[in-house]
């Protein structure tokens, strides 16, 4: 008998949701992750006293708790978290600016839709019949790869507010460059514009700890520090792993959240890695200001997708950040949160993972430096300078991303190519997380539940 | 196990899946899942709850069965005898 049902490789959203499901039916699950924190993508790290996520700008799919079939209501109870004793804190608002026009969006989509026939009146109807196109779309019917700009130019016929709409999907949730698979597009114009923006009540800690507490309450373990160093196979099966200690552990199944290239080099997966490695990654660059600085600066937008050039030019760029477009997020805008003392802005630029991963040591700090203060400028033309009151300064890079959740490349959206299935050429070994398809953190979660109730649980 | 028992263990776990789930005004012939604003996911989620419980193993087709309250128990009634 092997010494677990399930192994899960990766501490991350998608393998903690997923250990939750197969530790609540009963079965031996053991987590195995190479950092000394869960979260992944999505943790938190400590500098000066201060905590500071990685990633939680806001958690999209916001719905109210009776909303039943809504996605965010099916993960709680998936999960058998109660919905009604979760804290959340709904977006004040957000912002697309884009070449100098400017669409608003809440939670209640009635405000895009004005905001359009606003700003552009003869676009108005055509994007309500956009909306409905929408609704009908089954994005989780198996299709092959169809372009969301042709379909957006198809309805809408106005290049630049298709733009303006594909500039927060992008940004919150492709792996490819340039457009997006149709599928995806639907499940992202939905997560953001039907639905919205939240954040839970504390930080990603508290989150995480909710999580792993509920692994545990059902039996299951979490072992930390722990890099898997293969996943062993024998013949069309796996039959555990080794970790880098040396220790084996076997397994009835394993379910890999590293992602594509790491599980094809665990596995010794024949075939070509590199076209599972994804090509966006970012540079997010944090400050702290005092209270009074954030409320002379966007004290209702919670969050603001910017871009200067005329046409989206959603790519890995040509420096070592782009800083011509991006997200300035502010954690602290969202209702009901009690205001503290400093307040952190937030901005995120498409960043070159090789151009940083080539720097040496010392130009790599200079260099962080120097395009830390450039996002901030470019920020700071859009919602007013800021960079005098700074306390306190971090940023980080796609190398650190990598460094710290051996995403190749930090392409925080993982391949561009999904394996939506999950499947693997052994047939107990499982992939779920970023590189099976489901994005973000309500996502990511959804991966992870979504692969071992069809291959696990049944 | 009682046809009252298999009752009351059933909205048990559904009321454990379910913390939104109303039961008062649950017509026990109609099927389960529309009046509780169910879906699939949660559908498995009793399925797997009764398998862990009572090692009872379903096979999907026979998942129609489960349709209503009254159609649970009576497939249910046999299985859970010995229980
Ligand atoms: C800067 C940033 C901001 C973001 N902002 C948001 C946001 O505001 N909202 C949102 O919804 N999403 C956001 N995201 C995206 C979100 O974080 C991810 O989509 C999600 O967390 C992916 O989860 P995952 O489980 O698929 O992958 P991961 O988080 O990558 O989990 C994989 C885990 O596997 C571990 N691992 C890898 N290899 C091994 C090995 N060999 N052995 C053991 N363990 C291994 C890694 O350490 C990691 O913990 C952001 C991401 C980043 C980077």
């Amino acid at each position: 008998m092997a010494a677990y049902q399930l192994l899960i490789i990766g501490g991350g959203l998608s393998g903690i949701a997923a250990g939750i499901r197969a530790a609540r039916f009963g079965l031996k699950t053991l987590i195995l992750e190479q950092h000394n924190l869960p979260g992944g993508l999505n943790s938190y790290y400590f500098r000066q006293g201060r905590l500071l996520e990685t990633g939680l700008h806001a958690m999209t799919n916001f719905a109210p708790a009776g909303a039943k079939q809504a996605p965010l209501n099916r993960l709680f109870r998936q999960l058998r978290l109660s919905r009604k004793q979760f804290e959340v804190h709904e977006q004040l608002g957000s912002e697309i600016r884009f070449a100098g026009r400017s669409l608003l969006f809440t939670n209640n989509i009635k405000v895009l839709e004005e905001s359009i026939a606003a700003e552009f009146p003869g676009a108005i109807d055509r994007f309500r019949l956009l909306r409905q196109a929408i609704a009908a779309y089954n994005p989780f019917a198996s299709a092959p790869w169809r372009s969301a700009r042709s379909f957006l130019s198809g309805h809408l016929r106005h290049p630049l507010l298709a733009d303006m709409l594909l500039l927060p999907l992008m940004i919150y949730g492709n792996a490819e460059e340039h457009d997006m698979d149709l599928g995806q597009f639907v499940i992202m114009f939905r997560a953001i514009f039907e639905e919205g923006f939240f954040r839970p009540g504390a930080t990603m800690r508290e989150f995480l700890d909710l999580l792993v507490q509920q692994f545990h309450e059902f039996g299951g373990e979490l072992r930390y520090r722990c890099p898997v160093a293969a996943v062993e196979t024998d013949g069309d099966r796996v039959v555990g792993v080794r970790l880098s200690s040396g220790e084996r552990l076997t397994a009835d199944t394993v379910l890999s959240t590293a992602g594509m290239p790491e599980t094809m080099r665990l596995a010794g997966w024949e075939g070509d890695q590199t076209q599972y490695v994804g090509r966006m990654s970012f540079m997010e660059t944090i400050s702290f200001v005092p209270r009074a600085t954030m409320a002379s600066l966007a004290p209702d937008r919670t969050i603001i997708f910017y871009h200067h050039g005329p046409r989206l030019a959603y790519q890995r760029p040509d420096d070592l950040i782009d800083p011509t477009w991006g997200v300035i997020c502010f954690p602290g805008n969202f209702s009901g949160l009690s205001p503290e003392d400093s307040a952190q802005i937030r901005v995120t630029n498409a960043a070159s993972y090789l151009l940083w991963k080539g720097l040496a040591a010392g130009a790599y700090g200079v260099a962080k430096e120097q395009w830390s203060r450039a996002a901030i400028a470019a920020s700071e033309e859009i919602i007013g300078n800021y960079c005098a009151s700074i306390v306190y300064q971090d940023s980080f890079t796609p190398v650190t991303i990598e460094r710290f959740t051996r995403k190749a490349q930090g392409a925080v959206y993982g391949s561009a190519i999904k394996v939506r299935d999950g499947a693997t050429p052994w047939g107990n070994l499982f992939i779920a997380g970023t590189d099976q398809g489901y994005l973000g953190i309500v996502g990511a979660m959804l991966s992870g539940i979504t692969i071992v109730n069809q291959h696990v649980l049944r | 196990m009682s046809r009252e028992e298999i009752k009351d263990v059933l909205l048990e776990i559904i009321a454990d899946i379910d913390e939104e789930a109303d039961f008062a005004s649950l017509d026990t012939d109609a099927p389960l899942r529309d009046q509780l604003d169910l879906d699939s996911m949660d559908f498995l989620d009793i399925v797997m709850e009764l398998r862990k419980r009572y090692k009872l193993q379903i096979p999907e087709e026979e998942y129609p069965q489960l349709a209503t309250l009254t159609s649970c128990i009576d497939y249910l009634e046999p299985k859970l005898q010995t229980v």
